[in-house]
């Protein structure tokens, strides 16, 4: 089971949404998303624990989160 | 040199802005946004970093509402034309800059209409009743100076914005001269899109220029569609800011000195440049209106009716010939129409010398300005 990456528009919402994690407490990470033939190329916000909270939080502020990719472990 | 064509763009920029702009070459040289290697990231937050200071520096919601663009002048553009649609009516003051009333006068073409509000020096009331008796029911937008770049005058942009939201209209305003000056808060004033130059008053380098977007949300057309590093599946441009408005490759060295620049504002303290700034043009205009041959068009400037841009002219002389005796003096100015000939056409001018210090003019330099304008007669002889 991969680790939850939550997809967003742009690196800038991926970075806003970092930021506003780390103000709640929660550890994030911007990361380039594997491409997709549905997602294209872009950015998203890997975060390695409570990422159902993550992703309330972003859509909370404004932050669209596209989709939910499961980030493959590290090789 | 004695520098005083700061409203062209400021000139020395402060060491703080030269050694970012250096480290970028260094240290931030992969493209921002298109890739997840580490140097990718780092300038990617770099340029994140930018944004958050110019959300911060001018009231925007969030960091997404900061657009880069090459100028001021191409954050006009894109907010003039990605507004208008044909039948649609515009506002404007007497006092644009070409920046405003180039694209308009080609938007006329396609059946944008716009109408010049009077506006009034120094008497904010009546300059309102301009707005007020220029805006009609087919107004979709008014676009006005912050601050005029030929004679300094001050618009009451927060109480036109709150003009154009009772008719429905959105507010531009050009802050080519005041940004780093004067402040401004586009959530707390209402101001819609706020389009600033990062070259003058915000101290970073030519090639850069700030839209701040008071509703992301709220889009306009685009005037370039291209790469923006994200959703490449797709043929259509992205609908979210900042990148729907940045397509291709940023200027990350011109960047990440706009942010060095923002970071000399804010640790001189905006207030504090403004009233030196002011202090400066004060004793030029003290000075120069005790001279029988200088020509002056505004009253005495002072804080919050002039940003502090001054213009005059000798008696007799064309600006450019006494434009060009300041030069031969090592003094710098701007002489001529300053892209602005409405502004010279509601003052009856034909042409000024216009004089504009910055943060680092020393007094002895206006000193040094007013004792060659002093010995330039009136007249057509030879100076």
């Amino acid at each position: 089971m991969g680790k939850p990456l939550l997809v967003v528009s742009s690196v800038t919402y991926a970075m806003k949404g970092k930021e506003i994690l780390f103000r709640k407490g929660i550890r994030s990470y911007v990361e380039r998303i594997p491409q997709t033939g549905e997602t294209g190329c872009g950015y998203g916000v890997y975060v390695p624990e409570k990422a159902d909270e993550a992703e309330r939080i972003l859509q909370e502020n404004h932050i669209r989160v596209l989709t939910r990719l499961d980030r493959e472990e590290d090789l | 040199m004695i520098y005083l064509d700061n409203s062209a763009t400021t000139y020395p920029k402060p060491q703080a802005v030269r050694e970012q702009m250096q480290r970028a070459l260094r240290e931030f040289g992969a493209n921002p946004g298109r890739s997840g290697y580490e140097m990718s990231v780092r300038t990617s937050q770099a340029v994140f970093r930018c944004r958050e200071r110019a959300a911060q520096m001018f009231g925007a919601p969030g960091p997404e509402c900061v657009v880069f663009q090459p100028s001021c002048t191409q954050a006009l553009n894109l907010v003039i034309k990605g507004s208008l649609a044909p039948g649609d009516h515009v506002v404007v003051s007497d006092l644009e800059h070409n920046a405003v009333m180039r694209p308009l006068k080609a938007l006329e073409a396609k059946g944008v209409t716009y109408t010049k509000a009077v506006t009034v020096p120094g008497d904010n009331d009546a300059t309102m009743d301009a707005f007020r008796k220029a805006i009609g029911p087919r107004t979709k937008l008014v676009v006005c100076t912050a601050g005029s770049n030929v004679f300094g005058i001050c618009l009451p942009v927060e109480r036109i914005a709150a003009l154009c939201h009772q008719y429905g209209a959105k507010i531009c305003v050009d802050a080519a001269q005041t940004a780093g000056v004067v402040p401004i808060n586009v959530t707390a004033g209402g101001i819609d899109y706020l389009c600033c130059a990062g070259h003058k008053g915000l101290y970073g380098p030519m090639g850069t220029g700030l839209l701040i977007l008071r509703d992301p949300a709220s889009p306009l057309a685009t005037l370039v569609e291209g790469g923006t590093g994200t959703q490449s599946q797709s043929l259509l441009q992205p609908d979210d800011p900042p990148e729907r408005y940045e397509s291709g490759t940023l200027n990350v060295p011109g960047i990440l000195g706009l942010y060095a620049g923002m970071g000399f504002v804010g640790q001189v303290g905006m207030e504090k440049i403004y009233e030196s700034e002011m202090k400066k043009i004060s004793y030029l205009y003290e000075s120069l209106s005790r001279m029988g041959q200088v020509e002056l068009y505004t009253p005495p400037p002072a804080i919050p009716y002039y940003v502090p841009v001054l213009s005059f002219n000798i008696k007799g002389r064309q600006s450019e010939a006494v434009g060009q005796v300041l030069a031969k003096s090592g003094i710098a100015v701007r002489c001529g129409l300053h892209c602005a000939p409405c502004a010279h056409e509601k003052m009856g001018t034909g042409g000024t010398v216009r004089v504009s210090p910055s943060a680092f003019t020393r007094p002895q330099e206006m000193e040094a300005l007013v004792r060659r304008v002093r010995a330039i007669p009136a007249g057509e002889g030879e100076i």
